[in-house]
């Protein structure tokens, strides 16, 4: 089974995007902050089929998510995708290039993120 | 000292005593029984406000996982509802049953319902939010909006205000149309921004009357709905920079023109240049330069020298952001001469996002140049340093 | 004669006691109206809306550190994580002399960047500046500077860095809100009486919350009982007293521990004075002076949330050297701004701010404690009448504990503070002691701040009379 990280600080999203992606048999694990997403990537090894990140949160934000996974290396990369309410263009650039493989502006589509899930998650 | 006052007199003593006091003393003991009084409702309002928080904090707990859960089942996990989406023709299928038992059959849990709803929607558009809206109609919440609406409390009229306008209600311009004229504020705004976003008959006409500035907030507001509204027309902005009067539309209008690349609009705004106004002078310069009118680079180098400082920056700017190569000399001048340390921080800038074109004039001046000049080179230059 | 003097100065102090009486009924009740109508905005206000614009306005956030080695990195993540869509963060290391740089050097990968540094506001010489070689740090700036034994010296290096049209200035041992940046650049968006030069908010103790890391978990009052009167004094202070007179854009100091600036306006007022012990309220001061003399029509907003916990003295001798500089400074501040009292010119400024400065702030711990020498003298030639006395008394002490109780009251309308009941029970029960336990030290560490002020400034005025002799003693010899 696909397992998945889902950070999201809002908890409204976090449950139902959670739910949305467990029904369609992913194994999802969610975080609240950026310090429970790190313990949960150490405590599994980084071994993810998915990461799912918002931006804005407490302790450590998206951008250093990103970075501490990318910097991570392991024998297969791990896709992220980046949901965020930040509309500024820089914002959006930044997390690209520090390695994300797609970034959703809320509010999003569920369809579209999982159709873009399974694209880079596998099914 | 005759402390017995305050032990063995009688009422009707010391009322006497209070009628012979001097006056400060009246007041005195008037304010300490006020004072008094005042200590102990004070009390029992900070108990009451607590409690009454801690009661709604509580029925909320409970009843908006209620709410996710039966949206999750009726909604977004319903078959019967997307299989039909996709057809096209989305039917009236919500299974509203659920909606309309116990908890949602008062006023509070309506309200609960509302304010749930639009956090959803908040997080999701598509077919959730369709449907979303859908149930909001179905189970006639709009009507408790539009009864906030006739309230005369100005905060009730705006919520229902944002309630609509977050479900894409339309309201009867005879309904909004007052509102956008109110004596208070916060109401005025908010109905032009529900006017904008929900008015299918000229949205933009109050661009045309409104003569006071539109603060920041109005403009991330009207900018938020302008960009995001799916069956807006979008007008050709340089009306408002030719005609209108009021400096904040003509510059919100500049920013819209930049957003939309409405290359149209290009001839208002380089006319907008000769106005006397130097902050909206330097809006124009602005969006000339995202829009990267390369035609209009001899005329920028042409008004430069009488231009205020925050022209001048601009005018640097857009030269960099046009990137035609053509004033590469006026640049290195500018850079080399100019008195100015926020002027030469510019040109630099604007030399180096020339690109292969500035190559040998970068290299040149790297060769070539003082301590000084140098360290601002290689501040922009590095790729670390934004600003 | 002697009569004709102890009735002037009876009818004065009545007086002059009244006035202050009313003035608080009347922060009360505006503090009161400010706070409903803000709480009535919040209802509906969509604070998404600012995160996701491509039009917010960025912000420098500008923290000096000296010597915290120990909380360093934990603050600046914590600076680094703050919910806003555009901003920095500048973290000028003011010469610390312990392992503080170092600590930020390897935490975030910094590395020494050629930066073309044009001081707009002149410092101690900057020794160099530090970036992150990590992309995901890119939002930091680290300045190295040469102490310069104030924090005003080294937030002006800030501000010379600072890009953005806004800055935010607090300490690095600060712990702010997540939303501190929304929640202040709120009032900026939607202020129509002018443009809005700054913005504050509540402060609020931190001695005895719960956190995990640096973020607050367990809001408490404080359990000793020194800072436990320092978070009434400030919850009246700013949700009372600055709420207030925002309401009617009298403000007269954004606090030092969080302020949101306009760049623009607080680089041409000159930035912070190094040589002031009270630089915070003296930039506000030279900021409102500058609007009105190149006439910009302006405000200053104080919302009556608290974004912001600060660590208070815990220890008499501590507040003793705390309140001594807070004194000394405003003793400062009014002497060089003298000119503004009841000066037209300036508007409200120079018509209530600061006269209630000057009469209610500056000169209430002086005459209060001639007050009590009045009385003390009276006591001894025995021309006392007690009864009366002690009414006066009662009734001064009901109506301060009131105003305090009420000042938590209106506190708690925003948000609901603290845990339990009894937690705000107990700092309810506090303001009884205030009174005698609490105020009467502040009075007497005010008055060693102005004597200290005083006995420096002879110093420097025998400087003066030096370089202008021959007209000291001109005016002397009349």
């Amino acid at each position: 089974m696909q397992k998945i990280l889902y950070i999201e600080d809002e908890l409204l999203m976090q449950n139902i995007v959670d739910k949305i992606l467990s029904r369609e048999g992913y194994e999802v694990d969610v975080a609240n902050d950026g310090k429970m997403a790190m313990q949960k990537l150490i405590e599994n090894n980084f071994d993810y089929s998915l990461v799912i990140t918002d931006i804005m949160m407490p302790y450590a934000n998206g951008f250093e998510i990103i970075s501490k996974i990318r910097n991570y290396t392991s024998p297969k990369k791990i896709p992220i995708i980046v949901v965020s309410t930040i509309g500024n263009e820089d914002a959006i650039l930044e997390a690209f290039k520090l390695g994300a493989d797609d970034f959703l502006k809320k509010p999003i589509m569920a369809g579209e993120l999982l159709i873009r899930v399974k694209r880079l998650a596998g099914q | 000292m005759d402390f017995s006052y305050f032990t063995d007199a009688s009422i009707a003593q010391l009322l006497e005593e209070f009628y012979y006091s001097p006056l400060i003393i009246q007041i005195a003991i008037f304010f300490i029984f006020f004072s008094v009084l005042c200590i102990l409702v004070t009390y029992t309002s900070i108990l009451t406000k607590r409690y009454k928080g801690y009661r709604l904090e509580k029925k909320l707990e409970r009843i908006n996982p209620i709410i996710d859960d039966l949206i999750l089942k009726n909604i977004i996990f319903n078959d019967e509802l997307n299989k039909d989406a996709e057809e096209g023709e989305p039917a009236n299928l919500i299974p509203l049953h659920d909606f309309q038992k116990i908890p949602f059959k008062s006023a509070f849990g309506k309200q609960a319902l509302i304010n749930r709803i639009i956090s959803f929607r908040k997080s999701f558009k598509g077919t959730i939010a369709f449907y979303l809206r859908q149930l909001y109609i179905d189970l006639e919440l709009d009507k408790q909006s539009f009864n906030k609406m006739k309230s005369v409390k100005w905060d009730k009229k705006v919520v229902a205000l944002v309630e609509l306008t977050a479900m894409d209600m339309s309201i009867a311009d005879v309904n909004i149309l007052p509102l956008t004229n109110s004596k208070n504020s916060e109401l005025r705004a908010e109905a032009r921004h529900a006017y904008i976003k929900l008015s299918k008959n000229e949205p933009f006409k109050f661009f045309d009357v409104v003569t006071e500035p539109l603060l920041m907030w109005d403009q991330i507001q009207l900018f938020k709905i302008i960009t995001t509204t799916e069956d807006i027309a979008i007008p050709n902005f340089a009306r408002w920079v030719t005609y209108s009067t009021n400096k904040s539309i003509v510059s919100f209008c500049l920013k819209l023109i930049v957003y939309y690349n409405q290359v149209d609009g290009i001839p208002a705004v380089i006319k907008l240049l000769d106005t006397k106004d130097h902050g909206l002078r330097a809006n124009a310069i602005n969006c000339l330069g995202k829009l990267k009118v390369d035609e209009v680079e001899d005329k920028l180098l042409e008004i430069y020298g009488n231009q205020t400082q925050n022209c001048q920056i601009e005018i640097l700017k857009a030269i960099g952001r046009i990137r035609s190569g053509k004033s590469i000399d006026f640049l290195k001048y500018e850079f080399l001469h100019s008195s100015d340390f926020d002027l030469r921080k510019n040109a630099a800038r604007s030399i180096i996002s020339g690109g292969i074109k500035a190559q040998e004039t970068i290299q040149l001046l790297l060769d070539t140049a003082t301590k000084e000049n140098l360290l601002i080179l290689k501040h922009c230059m590095n790729p670390l340093i934004k600003f | 004669m002697w009569e004709f003097i102890t009735s002037f100065y009876e009818s004065t102090i009545f007086v002059y006691g009244l006035t202050l009486l009313i003035i608080y009924a009347i922060l009360a009740i505006l503090s009161f109206i400010a706070i409903a109508s803000y709480v009535k905005k919040n209802k509906y206000f969509d604070y998404d809306a600012i995160v996701s614009s491509p039009l917010t306005p960025g912000i420098s956030v500008i923290a000096p550190a000296f010597n915290e080695g120990l909380t360093i990195i934990s603050n600046v993540k914590s600076l680094l994580t703050l919910n806003y869509p555009v901003f920095e963060v500048i973290i000028v290391n003011d010469g610390s002399t312990d392992e503080t740089l170092q600590l930020m050097i390897d935490e975030f990968s910094l590395i020494i960047v050629e930066f073309a540094y044009n001081p707009k506001i002149k410092t101690q010489p900057v020794k160099c500046i530090y970036k992150s070689t990590q992309a995901a740090f890119s939002k930091l700036i680290v300045i190295d500077k040469v102490n310069g034994k104030s924090k005003a010296d080294a937030s002006n290096a800030g501000v010379n860095l600072a890009a953005y049209n806004y800055f935010l200035c607090t300490d690095v041992d600060c712990i702010l809100d997540k939303d501190t940046l929304l929640k202040l650049v709120e009032p900026i968006m939607k202020q129509n009486k002018g443009r809005v030069i700054a913005t504050g908010a509540t402060l609020r103790i931190a001695n005895s919350c719960d956190f995990d890391g640096t973020l607050i978990t367990r809001m408490r009052p404080p359990k000793n009982l020194i800072p436990r009167f320092q978070e009434i004094e400030y919850i009246r202070s700013f949700v009372m007293g600055k709420v207030g007179w925002g309401y009617i854009n009298c403000v007269s100091n954004v606090s030092g521990g969080l302020g949101l600036f306009d760049l623009d306006i607080a680089i041409k007022a000159g930035g912070y004075d190094f040589l002031s012990f009270g630089e915070d309220m003296d930039l506000i001061t030279r900021m409102c002076r500058y609007s009105v003399d190149n006439k910009i029509k302006y405000a200053i907003c104080y919302v009556p949330i608290t974004l912001c916990w600060t660590e208070g003295p815990s220890t008499l001798k501590t507040l003793m050297r705390q309140r001594t500089r807070w004194a000394r400074g405003l003793a400062q501040i009014v002497s060089s701004h003298f000119s503004l009292l009841f000066n037209p010119r300036y508007g409200k400024m120079g018509m209530i701010a600061f006269p209630y400065i000057f009469f209610f702030e500056l000169l209430a711990p002086v005459i209060e404690f001639l007050g009590i020498l009045y009385f003390i003298f009276l006591i001894f030639f025995g021309l006392i009448n007690w009864k009366f006395a002690l009414l006066l008394l009662v009734f001064v002490y009901s109506y301060a504990v009131m105003i305090s109780t009420l000042a938590i009251l209106w506190d708690q309308f925003t948000f609901r503070y603290y845990k339990t009941w009894g937690e705000v029970l107990r700092l309810c029960l506090t303001t009884f002691l205030e009174f005698f336990l609490f105020h009467p030290f502040i009075v007497i560490f005010s008055i060693r701040g102005y004597l200290f002020f005083l006995s420096r400034k002879k110093h420097s005025w025998g400087n003066m009379e030096r370089r202008g002799f021959n007209n000291t003693t001109l005016s002397t010899a009349k």
